[in-house]
């Protein structure tokens, strides 16, 4: 499969309105992905399965992830006055980095033999605007894996047909897969407790 | 009629019995088992159903598959808390004389996944267990295994007086509440008259 | 001995063994359950039985005639596999008489199917 960087010119040139951007995987399997912004992203996913060169016409994998809140500390050279005289000084700046909710989607080319794309999808915030758009028109296999990631994360998907709780029952309220989620206090004896349970433990 | 007239009169090739004992070598003879699976543990009970374990050297390899047929529920693997009510419900549907084996760790007490949100710490929660077996799963001899243990439970029940079992008292009931779906949890999460929490004593000595 | 009454006497020896046969295990069933185990009937349990979810409505439902006539047709290709299975695994083997014989039994089951088909018993009303 070609790389991304001309793929993302080819897209931006199919495309010119669509906001895509590649987010660099700097690990070892240094698989990267490409963000869509929501309100194009049918768009995007009808061009990456029809352009002949792609072809991806197999979504494999639908999962979410949770991203809380991070602050984090840079250091900054500003120019300011010091003792009367114009310096430049090292300034810690906080940065925060409000939390979101992400949606990542694998996609496969079965005509071409090539994949995986990783595509992914993130919502404006983690608490009332979590809405991306569904992929389920675009690739059927979709459907079920967008119901589990609302099941579990709470992400909601406009234009998925048939969005209801997957695994949990329906009277549910949480999303037990969010990085917040309080589990029901039923905690019972265990002989070796370790780890997240000895935590627990030590709470009963 | 005392044992050693019994035993006398089986040397002159007569046979006596008790209501009670032909009673209860009937129940034992043919537990016949409730069909159905809930993980990986139901494969060991299928392969303890076949050729090579044969549980039908113990009368029990007619696997009904309606609970109106059946005496035995095998809780065969990890019960969710979105399958228990139905678990629960099937147990209800079978008639009495009804027993219980709950097989693997995950039917025990939730196993691998017991602090997981979304299983339940044991079937014994909500419906009385008569044997339990440990394993990860267990292997079809140990079902075997349960299973003569329950029959000599059965054997050992008596038919009448204060210990008799459940399904012969009039006054205790043969079904158990079903918990429902809770916007949490299951409510109730256990079932007060069937199990209890285990009391543990912390001491600071060792 | 009056052969013949004797014979017919026989008959109602044995129709009366036969009920007696049937009756009997039921009344000491039904003596049992009074003076040792107590029947114990309720909701949950006389619910029909819906593999453990709450059933809905009557266990007794009524079908649709269509369905029969669904089964009808099904049974038509339900008998042809049958037939045309051990006809596949001689095929090279049969004459040409015998398989101009399968093919007009075959086309017996598609004229009926196609009978079938334009009474409108495919159309699910």
């Amino acid at each position: 499969m070609e790389a991304l960087d001309p793929l993302l010119t080819r897209l931006r040139a199919a495309l010119p309105e669509a906001q895509v951007a590649i987010e660099l995987n700097p690990a070892v399997p240094a698989q990267s992905s490409l963000v869509v912004d929501r309100d194009q992203a049918v768009t995007v996913a009808r061009w990456l399965r029809d352009d002949p060169q792609l072809r991806l016409d197999y979504c494999s994998n639908v999962t979410g992830v949770d991203w809380l809140e991070t602050t984090s500390t840079e250091k900054v050279r500003v120019r300011r006055v010091v003792d009367g005289a114009e310096q430049e000084v090292e300034e810690s700046v906080e940065r925060r980095q409000p939390g979101y909710l992400e949606v990542v989607y694998h996609l496969y080319s079965m005509a071409l033999g090539h994949g995986p794309l990783v595509l992914r999808q993130r919502t404006r915030n983690r608490v009332d605007d979590t809405r991306v758009a569904s992929l389920t028109p675009v690739w059927r296999s979709a459907e079920f894996q967008e119901r589990e990631v609302f099941d579990l994360f709470g992400v909601r998907f406009a234009g998925h047909p048939d969005l209801r709780r997957i695994l949990m029952w329906e009277e549910f309220e949480d999303y037990p897969m969010r990085k917040d989620y309080v589990e029901p206090d039923d905690y019972e004896h265990e002989p070796t407790p370790h780890d997240a349970v000895l935590v627990k433990a030590r709470r009963h | 009629m005392d044992e050693g007239l019994r035993n006398e009169l089986s040397k002159q090739g007569v046979f006596t019995t008790t209501l009670q004992e032909l009673y209860n070598w009937g129940r034992r003879s043919s537990v016949w088992p409730l069909n159905f699976g809930l993980a990986c543990c139901a494969i060991e009970m299928i392969a303890a159903s076949m050729a090579r374990f044969d549980i039908a050297r113990f009368g029990a390899e007619v696997f009904r598959p309606s609970p109106r047929q059946a005496d035995l529920m095998i809780v065969a693997g990890t019960v969710t808390k979105k399958m228990a009510p139905l678990v629960v419900r099937l147990f209800n549907q079978m008639p009495e004389p009804k027993y219980v084996i709950a097989m693997g760790a995950c039917a025990i007490s939730g196993g691998p996944f017991k602090q997981g949100y979304n299983v339940l710490k044991g079937i014994d929660r909500y419906v009385p267990v008569d044997i339990h077996i440990p394993g990860c799963p267990p292997r079809p001899e140990a079902l075997l295994h349960a299973l003569l243990k329950l029959q000599e439970k059965i054997a050992a029940q008596p038919l009448t007086g204060e210990h008799r079992p459940r399904h012969l008292s009039p006054d205790v009931p043969g079904e158990f509440p079903v918990p429902a779906y809770g916007p949490y949890d299951l409510q109730p999460a256990k079932n007060d008259d069937v199990w209890r929490p285990a009391l543990v004593v912390r001491t600071d000595a060792g | 001995m009056g052969g013949t009454d004797q014979s017919y006497l026989f008959l109602l020896v044995m129709g009366v063994v036969a009920v007696l046969f049937c009756l009997t295990p039921l009344a000491l069933a039904r003596v049992w359950a009074l003076l040792v185990s107590p029947a114990k009937p309720g909701d949950e349990k006389n619910a029909p039985y819906e593999c453990g979810i709450r059933s809905v409505g009557e266990a007794r439902v009524q079908f649709h005639s269509g369905y029969y006539l669904y089964g009808l047709v099904f049974l038509v290709f339900d008998v042809e596999a049958l037939f045309l299975l051990p006809f596949a695994v001689a095929y090279t083997s049969l004459p040409v008489g015998a398989v101009v014989a399968m093919l007009i039994f075959l086309l017996l089951l598609v004229e009926g199917l196609v009978w079938a088909w334009r009474k409108g018993v495919l159309h699910w009303q």
